[in-house]
């Protein structure tokens, strides 16, 4: 069974024949365990729709996802806290770091919500923050940290949580090329350890990186295809 | 204990938004304490002012229909209240007082309450003699023409000498100073020390009227002042017959109860008042809230993005709310303790202090409207999506 299963996901905003905008529209797609997607498509193509379902901050409008091969419909507000808590970790092309905290506080922040006693807190957010390599920084706020640092913490923060999927939206989008390199490879490691990666970005480059990639427009799969660069029919394309 | 920490930054990251936002309830505490310290101020002042009159006391009054056929009731009960019920009776004196000039030499005191007692005039009307002698009941029976002076009319006409022996005139009739009382209620004009007390057998001369229609009965405690009404009331019945007079009976310590009881019932009404303002502070405190949810609605989905339960949003809105109206609480509290102490000083002269019930009330009601009126932010925030939240910037 696959981990991730996306069947027929419609999400539609705006209310009204005319000023409805289907940002999805019917797609279908499976992910098993382990695997290394990028989701490729240009801006308003849906891709970040589908990586906040994906990801369970938000819900379709219509069709099923099923995660783990439970339909997340089913769940209540509380399970998916814990999914966001100890399933999924995300990566964002804003960071999403919170200013007020310092930077290992931000990195040890999602093991509170898992109730964990702050002394492994501190100690898996030194250990994460380190190979990472930004130990230095644990002490600093995250507003005194360039951006490929501050996407450092925000690794670190996903390896620490221990979460196994690791969702990027546009990881590498506010970085120069060399740092967007180091993060992209941090994203290799993890996922050579066993994380299952998704990685949405518009850039082809990046997306080249990834053993598979799925192509969306308006709303719709367009392509899948495998590292070996043979297409495959998307599922429910057409 | 994190989200405590993490209001406190808040807070004092806002440090002027901060108070702004508590001032409705500082001003609503403050409020509160001081009405509630004025009102027991005032409460001390008429009881103390009771007191100087001289508690415990039974209040007869006579009405006479058949003046031809009145009898001398004041006799009777002087003579009824000492022996009868001696144990519980500390004096029984005709109450009878009339405004006159009072006249030495060249000076005239223009107006000087003069009282019409008997021998325990002084006592029932909490009088101490301070030198000379008191009325006695030798002059009551004699119609001696002697007077004892307050404190204020022995000080103002005779500063320098010793008043006993010399002679005031009142109405024109030469009275003798036998005496001069102690002054206990501050010794100025408008005190309880501007007056003279003649024999009451004196009011043909002063009053014009032989008849007695009021006369106090000091009782010697408050327990036994119903039972001397009572016992008074049986004597007095047998003794007015209701075809020639009525009487009546009145407990002096009923008046200083009700007016009391009315401030108590006033400070009730001037607190509700108060705690209106302590109402619309906690609205502010909603208010606030609110633009700290929608500054804030990034860090909310950050926090959601990475498996922050709803309770622990709700809980870190809550703590801030309240934590900004406990902070109100205390600073109004130190504003009310402040303002009473002055307040009182300046009204009644006593150093008047809210008492420890009202301030916890006052400190526990406004943590109270933070928490209730942070309920609202604290859930609206904890319900984003966290997709929605995300987005804002």
């Amino acid at each position: 069974m696959s981990l991730i299963q996306l069947q027929n996901v419609y999400k539609i905003y705006g209310e009204g024949r005319e000023n409805q905008v289907n940002a999805l529209d019917g797609v279908s797609l499976e992910i098993d365990r382990g695997e290394f997607v990028a989701v490729i498509g240009a801006s308003g193509s849906g891709k970040s729709t589908m990586m906040n379902i994906l990801g369970c901050l938000d819900v379709p409008t219509y069709g099923e996802y099923y995660l783990d091969g439970v339909p997340i419909r089913e769940k209540s507000r509380r399970e998916l806290e814990l999914i966001r808590s100890r399933q999924i970790s995300f990566i964002f092309q804003g960071y999403n770091l919170i200013p007020s905290l310092k930077v290992w506080e931000n990195v040890a922040l999602p093991m509170l919500y898992q109730k964990i006693p702050l002394a492994q807190r501190k100690e898996r957010a030194m250990a994460a923050l380190e190979q990472v390599e930004i130990l230095s920084k644990a002490d600093s706020r995250p507003t005194q940290l360039s951006g490929g640092q501050q996407q450092r913490v925000a690794i670190a923060r996903a390896i620490a949580t221990g979460s196994p999927v690791l969702m990027a939206d546009e990881p590498t989008g506010a970085l120069d090329s060399k740092t967007g390199t180091q993060v992209l490879s941090l994203m290799k490691e993890l996922n050579a350890g066993g994380t299952t990666v998704i990685l949405i970005t518009h850039d082809n480059s990046i997306a080249a990186q990834a053993r598979r990639t799925v192509q969306v427009r308006d709303g719709h799969i367009v392509h899948d295809s495998v590292w070996d660069g043979v297409l495959v029919p998307a599922v429910g394309a057409g | 204990m994190n989200a405590l920490i993490m209001a406190l930054d808040s807070i004092q990251e806002k440090k002027g938004r901060s108070f702004l936002t508590m001032l409705g309830i500082i001003i609503g505490v403050t409020a509160v304490l001081v009405l509630v310290a004025m009102v027991s101020g005032y409460n001390a002042d008429i009881t103390a002012y009771y007191e100087k009159l001289g508690v415990n006391k039974v209040n007869i009054t006579l009405t006479w229909y058949d003046r031809t056929r009145a009898v001398d009731v004041y006799d009777a009960v002087y003579t009824y209240g000492n022996e009868t019920l001696g144990d519980m009776v500390e004096g029984v004196s005709p109450s009878a007082t009339t405004d006159l000039p009072v006249k030495y030499r060249t000076t005239t005191l223009d107006t000087c309450t003069i009282y019409l007692g008997s021998d325990q005039f002084a006592a029932c009307n909490n009088y101490t003699l301070e030198d000379g002698r008191d009325l006695s009941y030798y002059d009551i029976q004699q119609r001696s023409k002697v007077c004892v002076l307050g404190s204020y009319v022995a000080d103002t006409l005779f500063p320098y000498t010793d008043p006993i022996g010399e002679t005031v005139y009142l109405s024109g009739i030469p009275f003798t100073i036998i005496g001069t009382y102690y002054q206990k209620d501050g010794g100025a004009e408008d005190s309880m020390d501007h007056m003279i007390s003649v024999p009451y057998s004196l009011n043909r001369e002063l009053l014009q009227s032989a008849d007695v229609t009021a006369i106090t009965v000091k009782v010697d405690t408050s327990d036994h002042v119903d039972t001397v009404l009572n016992a008074l009331d049986v004597y007095l019945a047998e003794l007015v017959s209701s075809s020639v007079g009525e009487y009546s009976l009145e407990n002096g310590n009923s008046a200083m109860t009700e007016s009391t009881e009315e401030t108590a019932s006033m400070s009730v009404v001037l607190g509700g008042i108060a705690s209106i303002a302590l109402l619309v502070g906690g609205i502010g405190i909603m208010n606030i809230m609110l633009v700290t949810v929608t500054e804030r609605t990034r860090e909310i989905g950050i926090k959601k993005s990475i498996g922050a339960p709803r309770s622990e949003i709700i809980t870190q809105f809550l703590v801030e709310a309240g934590i900004l109206s406990g902070m109100g609480g205390l600073i109004g509290i130190a504003l009310g303790f402040g303002l009473s102490l002055v307040l009182g000083k300046a009204m009644y002269d006593l150093i008047l202090l809210p008492s420890a019930l009202v301030t916890a009330g006052a400190f526990t009601f406004s943590v109270a409207i933070g928490i209730i009126f942070g309920i609202y932010p604290a859930v609206k925030a904890s319900n984003l999506q966290p997709v929605d939240a995300l987005r804002a910037d």
